[in-house]
């Protein structure tokens, strides 16, 4: 899980959209670039719900767009990098199928164990309950001494059921793997990858696409990201982002942030309602811009060292 | 959204009467998801954690926020496994719908036999099928659960065709194992079957931007498949079903209209004035607007006739208003997807009348409100729709909620939807003073358009 993945990191660009699917990216921008993007996809262990979701994880255009800047990723026209699945070699397919079973037979084995783990853990149980239910049995006797010879007969009973779980239990490491070596290529399970890399190599850097294209509200994402807030789109709560003082993971957020040009009027009205939705849910309004334009200086990161931001609270007196 | 969130921690054994805490407003600590038991396909959802107010140096913080972010990786690190029971498997075909092979009759046993594991090549007829929808790209071979009840169409092979994002609906859930087409004639290589599955990121890449599917759209279609709803897609998804679809929804409504003009006043600015002059030659009436009292002089019996004479202001009736242009709907503001409810028992081949009608926005291509001519427009291209049943008539709050023509947007900011319901509600039909006693409850405003959070 601390891994770091080979830089850069490829983008998947897919109709205008910027998407991740490998989880050893997605987890190494969350950790060290602060970049946490929307999980869209459905996690196929609990399909029907959409309180936690999966990958592939899309990206802003200025999330993708900051991570270009600093050279951490590309951008990867991903629907003509697939075509290249027509193109591989026979030995390629070959070695990748072989993979792919050799990894389904690793999960087939894993959920046998699993299988037998849980039926020995039931045994147990249905043990203890067994030997509980004899104690009982056996004080019962004790107390009515007439009985001895039953609970006696009893006790040695479930020792030997004992026994014979030992017995059933013991074979079962040949057992667990003779089926699995008689039967590979039955048991081992299919499998969807997550990613087409490994069978496709990685797209040669000739082959990336340019930096995203963003919208004017870039310097001021690109000024709190460098600030060490997390931000993550905000439309839903009624702004552009949603600006977090760490990982959302484990912090609600501080500010609901909207991006003006310097010189654009602003209506009365939307500061105002803007500042009495922040107060109202406990979060600060901010508003904020690049001071210089584009023409100014000679690349959007300049303007970046020149945004201003400003916060509003409501304060009712 | 703190408040709300400071009540449930407070008192946690009231969010679950709380209905409007939405869960996936938020992101959810992963930690709460491992302690599922992911092999076994329980259905119930964890409970929400506690998140602190801001970042601290203490390493309790930065363990648990390690911790948080491993459960995470786990999670999404699950892989999509088919077990030899499950395992449907289906073939892209890049070119979408080809019937099989009849040409040569000897290959053909052949194919059926061994159709589950090896794909046809694909040979393209110029005539396609009338009933299979162009945009399909996967076709499952032998389709089996409940999955494939409400998607797809089976040609007459018995091969189900998926529209794109069908297949990526199921791929991802982990249903469906898709393959690719094989480079070589599988009766060259004999058994060797070469046909590697595809990714869920090739499927990406391959799906979206197919037909029409855009990334947001799939993201209501998934999102709304989650919650256990049937979608299908409505006529406006392309745009040259476009202009069919419009002579085709409009002439339910057309025929209203005409059926209902004649009985009530003629709609339009004509009609009013028209009504208006009648009302100001009545020989009847001392009343005038231009020079004397607005409701005459004489003996009023009831205080209704006073509020008739003062209903002067004209007034929108959704019944009887006049169809808008039908080159008014542009894009986005067209119906892309028809919803019924999970309850609803759904028939493939006869779908029963829509629920629901969803339109999708993305954020980054409509960044202002729509105009009242582009809702206007999306309104009328639905049907008409008045509100009915014993508690429509009885709560007058409910009518006007739910409006005469009704259509939801579902606003996609980067991955994140909002759903917002649109409705065409008609404040002039109800006449306040016709109440015995008056409108209950709170006060509210408004105009002919009426917004509400679906939800």
């Amino acid at each position: 899980m601390d891994s770091q993945p080979e830089l850069p990191i490829p983008i998947s660009y897919v109709s205008g959209r910027y998407l991740l699917h490998s989880i050893e990216a997605v987890t190494y921008l969350r950790r060290e670039h602060h970049i946490c993007g929307v999980l869209i996809g459905t996690l196929p262990q609990i399909p029907q719900q959409n309180v936690f979701l999966g990958l592939p994880l899309e990206l802003m255009p200025e999330e993708a767009r900051l991570l270009v800047d600093k050279d951490v990723a590309c951008i990867v026209d991903e629907a003509k990098a697939q075509k290249g699945m027509n193109n591989l070699l026979e030995e390629d397919r070959r070695r990748y199928l072989r993979e792919l079973e050799a990894e389904g037979l690793h999960y087939t084995r894993l959920q046998v164990d699993l299988k037998d783990s849980k039926r020995e853990q039931t045994m147990k149980k249905l043990e203890e309950k067994k030997a509980k239910a004899g104690a009982k049995a056996k004080a019962v006797a004790a107390a009515a001494a007439a009985q001895t010879q039953t609970s006696e007969g009893a006790a040695p009973k479930s020792s030997m059921k004992d026994a014979a779980v030992v017995d059933l239990f013991a074979p079962d490491d040949t057992r667990s793997s003779s089926p699995a070596t008689s039967t590979p290529s039955q048991s081992a399970m299919a499998i969807t990858p997550a990613t087409s890399y490994p069978p496709l190599p990685t797209p040669p850097s000739s082959t990336h696409l340019a930096a995203p294209a963003v919208p004017p509200s870039y310097p001021l994402f690109a000024h709190l990201h460098s600030r060490g807030y997390f931000l993550s789109p905000g439309l839903r709560f009624g702004c552009q982002y949603m600006a977090y003082p760490g990982d959302p993971l484990r912090f609600h957020s501080h500010f609901l942030v909207v991006s003006y040009d310097w010189d654009q009027n602003i209506d009365l009205m939307d500061l105002i309602v803007g500042g009495r939705l922040g107060t109202g849910v406990k979060k600060g309004f901010l508003i904020g811009g690049a001071q210089r334009t584009i023409d100014e200086v000679d690349s959007e990161a300049d303007r970046v060292d020149t945004v201003r931001a400003f916060s509003l609270e409501w304060a009712g007196m | 959204m703190a408040d709300a969130d400071d009540d449930v921690l407070k008192n946690p054994a009231n969010a679950s009467v709380q209905p409007e805490v939405d869960l996936s407003d938020e992101t959810q600590d992963f930690r709460f998801l491992n302690n599922l038991n992911i092999y076994a396909d329980s259905g119930s959802l964890p409970r929400r954690g506690e998140k602190d107010f801001e970042p601290n140096p203490t390493e309790h913080q930065t363990g648990v926020l390690s911790e948080s972010r491993k459960a995470m990786h786990i999670a999404l690190s699950f892989p999509r496994l088919h077990g030899s029971k499950s395992h449907v498997i289906a073939f892209y075909a890049p070119d979408g719908y080809f019937p099989l092979a009849e040409v040569s009759p000897p290959k053909a046993p052949q194919h059926t036999e061994k159709s589950t594991e090896s794909p046809e090549k694909p040979v393209r007829p110029t005539p396609r099928s009338a009933n299979i929808n162009p945009d399909v790209c996967v076709y499952v071979p032998n389709p089996k659960g409940t999955l494939f009840k409400s998607v797809g169409q089976s040609d007459r092979w018995n091969r189900l065709w998926l529209l794109p994002e069908e297949a990526l609906y199921l791929i991802e859930r982990g249903s469906l194992d898709i393959r690719w087409p094989s480079p070589t004639d599988p009766a060259v290589t004999g058994q060797d079957d070469l046909s590697i599955p595809m990714s869920l990121q090739a499927a990406y890449a391959s799906f979206v931007g197919h037909g029409g599917l855009t990334l947001e759209r799939y993201s209501v279609y998934t999102g709304l498949k989650r919650l256990g709803y049937t979608l299908a897609r409505a006529p406006g998804w392309c745009d040259e079903a476009e202009q069919q679809e419009n002579e085709h929804e409009t002439s339910p409504s057309s025929s209203v209209h005409e059926n209902v003009k004649p009985m009530l006043r003629g709609a339009g600015l004509a009609g009013i004035l028209g009504s208006f002059f009648n009302w100001l030659h009545d020989p009847h009436s001392t009343a005038s607007t231009t020079t004397g009292p607005m409701i005459g002089t004489g003996i009023h019996r009831h205080y209704m006739d006073v509020y008739r004479k003062l209903a002067i202001i004209p007034w929108y009736d959704p019944v009887t208003a006049p169809p808008s242009n039908p080159s008014d709907i542009t894009a986005p503001f067209r119906v892309v997807f028809h919803v019924w409810k999970p309850s609803t028992p759904f028939k493939k081949s006869a779908p029963p009348t829509p629920e629901f009608r969803v339109a999708v926005l993305s954020t980054r291509d409509q960044a202002s409100m729509p105009t009242m001519t582009q809702l206007g427009a999306l309104l009328e291209s639905t049907p008409l729709d008045p509100p009915s049943g014993e508690k429509m008539e009885r709560m007058m709050y409910m009518r006007l909620r739910h409006g005469y023509r009704h259509v939801i947007l579902a606003v996609v900011d980067q991955g994140v939807v909002s759903y917002l319901r649109v409705a065409d509600s008609a404040f002039g039909k109800e006449k306040l003073y016709e109440n015995q006693g008056g409108p209950r409850g709170p006060k509210r405003g408004g105009r002919g358009q009426q917004k509400s959070r679906k939800r």
